[in-house]
């Protein structure tokens, strides 16, 4: 049996487990977006701390948790972010100051508030949390409160803000799944209470007679007058997560301010019913439709598989009315063609994400980190609306803040030495992002020491890496950061020097089918930029045949085609290389690569592409055309077979490989002799060394 | 939570218990109809209670419009506990009517 006073707590709860949870999830992904924009308000505050709507950002975003917290189930969290709301209350009151110190205990919560979020409170959280609410306490001067603050004590809180005081009328009906959907009305209103004076009016009007009643639904439709000194946008935070499908109104009643003291004689005395509100102007208009919809990513890749299907039988069906010659059929046949081929764009639109938020979050490493560090550094941005696939941006967060890492502990000098270097004591770190024909270039860059080419050299002959004598240029040198183990760092710290963070780096730009392009100059900086393709999910390529294999190469990777003679091949004396104007290619035969024992055309084609290790040119027999493919995975039991980066149906329903050039050519590589320097077939010698990394100085 | 019938010579009473909200909202509503249908005023004991969500503020308040328009007697028998007058308040809701006795 419940006991009295868990009656808030009831009336959280859903009408079953599945849909509790459900609701859970989604405050979860709406919390977490909202701590991302928190956190970027809080590290803005930090620089310009008597900026009054940094903090109002602050605290209506804490507001906001709390509130939802509660309503979802989340007490705990509600409890503890209710303290920080207090403590940023008081810095909007003027009786707080903006301190480094209430930033960096802030941040400490929201990394609690995440951990709360997803109910992995240990004792070790629990502890944090006491300790964060105690140096709150000590802030602040007020002790933790365990609920949140009576009406009569936030009506009091806001009417000394000083904030212009208003009356609100607000209008709410929820919508027909308002309380299967686990939203009580009744949180709503202590939550609105919080705020300031309020008065509430349930309309009957719309309850139908008892035996036609849907006992679960609510008809019961409520209007309310509010008093606070906020905006309509603080009001309706209230409602954000209950509103979708419900009629909500927020209208200012008294457009003039009305002074504080009259104000607090109607919060006290309770408020008037609302006058008609014709002449207020609309503060807040809920718009008829959502403009937009949080669907599960799941839900999504499986949409994208099925146009990937779909863009499979649209090849065929294009194939079959090619054959059929029945002008009825192509008719047909090409409006699909153009239908598949918009659906296919539009669903890869959709898994597009601007990359802002994965910049964002590094605010907060780069603040932490500097203040560990003892640096001073400031981070900048460029091109944080750039726009790419969902699964590259989710893979992008750690070689970004390796990188980030690596800049900050070992570019990024300490201001006195930036100083004596004559530099600015404030160091600049730049992440800046922007498409480049079908590739994103994401670039991490400081104004630091750059990199010391002499010590990389140094390190890497000391650990077998070359040899003593190797002639290597700035640009090969500088790829050797990306080799497993390798660290020039003088001792292990927390930041970095284990050598492992720039071949993370390496390795999951390579699994993104990208690359890297360090450049360099001593004591002016460094900018290392990763060049990814926009999306993973779908490839432009060129369809070469080698007999009855077909096979795609990246078209981004392919520079050009020419064709390879048996002329060609006697004058390389036998040797796999190719006069390209004068400059020599090696090149791979597909056909000797993967085994296809069929005699050779007379005429061969060479497929020349840049990859890491240089030119390279790939010998196929035939070059069937241009193809925009979707990418299908080999499956598990493939993966060891790095050569092969996924695989397609034709239209004529034949599997063609796709080749990532980079791990053939590395293959071929290995395979010709051993140190990084092999070359292929007795190729001429490769002008890069692995890893697949270019670089260049400036 | 609990809702139960009692029918008697005189009229029903309709016993809530605990929590009730929306996961015995349609039970509730079953019951009200029940009694309505059955003779004489129907009484609401709410003594036990704990707690009432909106399903069945507006559930009581339907039947009570059913029973005014029928000429039925409805309305609370005993005490209502604090916390509810309290919820009905914040909900914007009027006091839940009181049974008066037949005779008075």
């Amino acid at each position: 049996m419940p006991q009295a006073g868990d009656g808030e707590r009831r009336g959280t709860r859903v009408a079953s487990a599945g849909n509790a949870e459900q609701f859970k999830q989604s405050f979860r992904e709406e919390a977490r977006e909202i701590l991302v924009d928190l956190e970027a308000a809080l590290l803005e505050l930090n620089e310009n701390r008597e900026d009054q709507e940094l903090v109002g950002r602050v605290f209506r975003a804490l507001h906001t948790i709390k509130g939802s917290g509660a309503m979802f189930g989340f007490e705990g969290l509600a409890v503890f972010t209710h303290n920080l709301e207090n403590a940023f209350d008081e810095v909007r009151n003027g009786r707080l100051q903006v301190t480094a110190e209430l930033v960096d205990l802030t941040l400490a919560a929201l990394d609690q508030i995440r951990a709360m979020l997803e109910e992995r409170e240990g004792a070790a959280e629990t502890e944090a949390c006491a300790g964060i609410l105690a140096h709150v306490r000590k802030l602040t001067g007020i002790a933790p409160k365990p609920k949140p603050a009576v009406k009569a004590a936030a009506a009091q809180a806001t009417i000394a803000s000083g904030s212009p005081m208003r009356q609100w009328a607000i209008h709410f009906a929820p919508g027909p799944e308002f309380l299967l959907n686990g939203s009580n009305p009744l949180l709503l209103f202590a939550e609105l209470r919080q705020l300031g004076g309020l008065s509430v009016r349930a309309a009957m009007e719309m309850v139908p007679p008892l035996d036609e009643i849907d006992a679960e639904r609510c008809y019961i439709t409520w209007e309310m007058v509010l008093a606070a000194a906020l905006d309509a946008d603080a009001i309706h935070d209230v409602f954000i997560f209950v509103e979708d499908g419900c009629e909500l109104r927020i209208e200012p009643i008294a457009a003039a301010e009305t002074s504080t003291a009259a104000m607090r004689d109607a919060a006290a005395q309770g408020l008037e019913e609302p006058r008609a509100s014709g002449g207020g102007r609309r503060a807040y208009d809920k718009p008829e439709t959502a403009t937009s919809l949080r669907v599960p990513a799941a839900k999504l890749d499986q949409f994208v598989d099925l146009v990937g299907e779909l863009v499979t039988v649209q090849a065929r069906l294009a194939e079959l009315s090619a054959r059929r010659d029945d002008p009825e059929v192509a008719a047909v046949a090409e409006e699909i063609e153009r239908l598949t081929s918009a659906l296919r764009e539009n669903s890869m639109n959709i898994r597009m994400l601007p990359i802002r938020a994965t910049f964002e979050k590094f605010r907060r490493l780069v603040h932490d980190l500097a203040r560990d560090l003892g640096k001073d550094v400031e981070l900048t941005m460029d091109g944080a609306d750039t726009e790419l696939d969902k699964t590259v941006i989710d893979q992008l967060g750690d070689p970004l803040m390796h990188l980030i890492r690596n800049s900050m502990d070992h570019g990024i000098e300490p201001p006195a030495m930036r100083r004596a270097r004559d530099k600015r004591p404030t160091a600049r770190l730049h992440l800046s992002a922007r498409h480049s024909g079908a590739s994103v270039l994401v670039a991490v860059e400081d104004d630091g020491g750059g990199i010391d080419a002499e010590r990389v050299r140094q390190r890497a002959v000391e650990r077998g890496l070359i040899g003593a004598d190797a002639q290597l240029s700035e640009a090969e040198t500088f790829a050797l950061i990306f080799q497993p183990g390798f660290s020039t760092a003088a001792e292990v710290t927390d930041v970095s020097g284990r050598g492992v963070g720039m071949d993370v780096v390496r390795q999951r730009v390579e699994s993104l089918r990208g690359s890297i392009d360090v450049e360099s100059q001593p004591g002016l900086g460094t900018r290392v930029t990763l060049r990814l393709p926009l999306t993973l999910a779908i490839i432009d390529g060129l369809l070469v045949s080698v007999e009855d294999a077909c096979f795609v190469l990246p078209l981004a990777s392919t520079l050009e085609c020419i064709e390879l003679s048996a002329r060609d091949i006697e004058q390389a004396n036998g040797k796999h290389v190719a006069n390209v104007r004068g400059e020599v290619v090696p090149y791979i035969r597909l056909r000797e690569h993967f085994r296809i024992n069929a005699p050779r055309p007379a005429l061969e084609q060479i497929m020349v592409v840049e990859s890491g290790e240089g030119r390279f040119g790939f010998v196929v027999d035939q070059v069937l055309g241009n193809c925009q493919t979707v990418i299908k995975s080999l499956g598990r039991f493939y993966r060891h077979v790095q050569a092969v980066s996924g695989a397609t149906i034709l239209g004529d329903g034949r599997v063609a490989l796709i080749l990532d050039p980079e791990r053939l050519v590395q293959d071929a590589i290995k395979a010709a002799g051993p140190g990084p320097r092999g070359h292929p077939h007795g190729a001429v010698e490769s002008s890069r060394v692995r890893p697949a990394a270019r670089a260049r100085a400036h | 939570m609990g809702i139960a019938l009692e029918e008697s010579e005189t009229g029903s009473t309709v016993r809530l218990d605990g929590g009730i909200d929306i996961g015995c909202a349609a039970e509730l509503k079953t019951k009200l109809v029940q009694a309505l249908a059955a003779a004489g005023a129907v009484a609401i004991s709410v003594e036990a209670v704990t707690y009432l969500d909106v399903t069945a503020m507006q559930l009581l308040w339907a039947a009570e419009r059913k029973a005014h328009q029928a000429g039925t007697g409805f309305g609370v028998a005993g005490e209502v506990p604090e916390a509810l007058r309290a919820a009905l308040a914040e909900a914007g809701l009027p006091p839940l009517p009181v049974l008066i006795p037949a005779g008075c």
